[in-house]
């Protein structure tokens, strides 16, 4: 893709509402917020701080920004099931070059069959998955299909486990393994089909594994208070989304995302207490404070 | 650049893990019940008998998905006696490791795939991480600036496994504040 083009991004996930229906549109920034259609919704945790990240990014870059579908689902599966059946029917007309999909219930007889249509789609979009989608494309035996993972260590124990269908029931002996031993799992993933293409594993130190192998390690700045706060992982996959929108290869927006979610969190002065959207507002900062070292050529 | 595009890996060729679970009951008669409560409150299930490995009650048992877990023991509690929800492949008990981090003023309790955060001097709960099912950021919603012991607990209010692993997360978190564990 040619970088610094729009290209169509599509976030796909839910959010915690019980009584909300399908919404698709445009993002934009409303205040404290973020807007779609008429549907305005705060950009914490979850879906929203995934969108958010990613709009911080097209916005500091100019381009478009991304576009989501939203449906309300506090557990149950509802919104879940709409969000699916959404995109089995209107994929194909909808054309995203990327489609990111997040929170979700892991209903693995759905994800295969977005993914039978996915693979019908010409160009197919660029794949990422976080959070539920990820979990329940690996239980469905479709990880391979997918360009880019962002699972946490623990996550990473998940996929690594051919048996596991959620973390929750990861084998004892993997779960226990270390922030060393990710290279391992991520062979082990990746050998028994339980990986996307690239992962990017979120942690003390962020592992980039393209097919199995570990390409770089990211440790610095070092902010453990990071991996308290809910939303910093989904801050990196939805800058992963913007980056590779952008015209990065998903590796390498995998690998500047990680860099950049550092150095907000430093800039920012997160605490274990600080709210996600604390650490977005300095994601334009971190953007280009990575310009400016010629990490980043924006 | 280090990084090249390479095509998409093929259709994975490996056994899938199985999403399913059994619940399992003391008597024929609690599993039938049990059938008749889940079925009304809209989650799929069938009778069949138990494997032999999860054989401890009767002859019959339910088959679920596993990932409805909390709801399912919320569903049954109370009107239906039942033995254990367990998953019918892989690991059969639920990840019951708990990893704690000290920062100065804050406590990161972590279960499985998820972290719960409290104020050492108030009890407070601060943050919430991990997990990926769409009760957890409802969970954020309903527990982040509310003390440990003054919430409903996550597997109240939640409904997936995710819930689960922030209830035992919760749970130790509690106890570490309540003095009941070494800090």
């Amino acid at each position: 893709m040619e970088r610094g083009k729009a290209h169509l991004i599509l976030i796909a996930g839910t959010l915690p509402a019980e009584n909300l229906g399908l919404i698709h549109g445009k993002v934009v920034r409303a205040g404290d917020s973020l807007r779609v259609k008429d549907f305005t919704f705060p950009c914490g945790q979850g879906t929203g701080a995934m969108i958010s990240s990613a709009l911080a990014v097209t916005s500091a870059l100019g381009l478009e920004p991304p576009h989501a579908l939203l449906a309300g689902d506090i557990g149950r599966g509802q919104g879940t099931r709409l969000l699916y059946q959404y995109l089995v029917e209107e994929v194909k007309n909808l054309k995203p070059q990327i489609l990111a999909l997040h929170y979700c219930l892991p209903i693995v007889r759905l994800m295969q069959k977005l993914c039978e249509v996915l693979e019908r789609c010409q160009p197919r979009p660029w794949l990422i998955a976080d959070a539920g989608a990820m979990y329940a494309a690996k239980a469905a035996g479709v990880a391979p299909q997918f360009d880019v993972f962002t699972p946490d260590p623990s996550e990473m124990a998940f996929l690594a486990d051919p048996e596991a269908s959620h973390p929750a029931y990861v084998s004892r002996h993997l779960f226990n393994s270390g922030v060393q031993d990710v290279p391992d799992l991520a062979k082990k993933a990746y050998s028994h089909g339980g990986a996307a293409r690239i992962l990017l594993v979120k942690g003390a130190i962020d592992y980039l594994v393209t097919e199995g192998r570990v390409v770089a390690r990211i440790e610095e700045p070092n902010v453990p208070e990071l991996e308290c706060i809910g939303g910093t992982g989904d801050t990196i996959t939805g800058m992963v989304v913007a980056l590779t929108g952008a015209g990065w290869e998903p590796a390498e927006a995998a690998f500047l995302s990680a860099r950049i979610n550092r150095l907000a969190g430093k800039m920012a002065g997160v605490t274990p207490a600080t709210p996600v959207a604390k650490l977005i507002d300095h994601i334009p900062g971190s953007l280009k404070e990575l310009a400016k070292k010629e990490v980043l050529s924006v | 650049m280090l990084f090249k595009r390479t095509g998409r890996a093929g259709k994975a060729a490996h056994e899938l893990p199985d999403t399913r679970g059994i619940i399992i009951f003391p008597s024929v008669e609690e599993a039938l019940k049990g059938e008749r409560t889940l079925k009304k409150e809209g989650h799929e299930c069938k009778l069949v008998a138990p494997p032999p490995g999860l054989r401890q009650g009767c002859d019959l048992a339910l088959e679920v998905q596993l990932i409805e877990q909390t709801a399912l023991a919320r569903a049954l509690e109370g009107k239906v006696a039942y033995l254990g929800i367990y998953p019918l492949k892989g690991a059969a008990e639920l990840l019951q490791i708990v990893k704690v981090v000290f920062f100065p003023q804050d406590v990161m309790v972590k279960a499985g795939n998820m972290k719960l955060v409290f104020a050492q001097n108030t009890g407070i709960i601060v943050n919430i991480s991990g997990g990926g099912c769409p009760d957890v950021p409802y969970l954020y919603a309903q527990l982040v600036g509310r003390k440990l012991d003054e919430v409903e607990r996550p597997r109240h209010k939640g409904f997936t496994l995710c819930a689960l692993m922030l209830d035992r997360a919760w749970e130790e978190a509690l106890a570490i504040w309540k003095g009941g564990r070494p800090t």
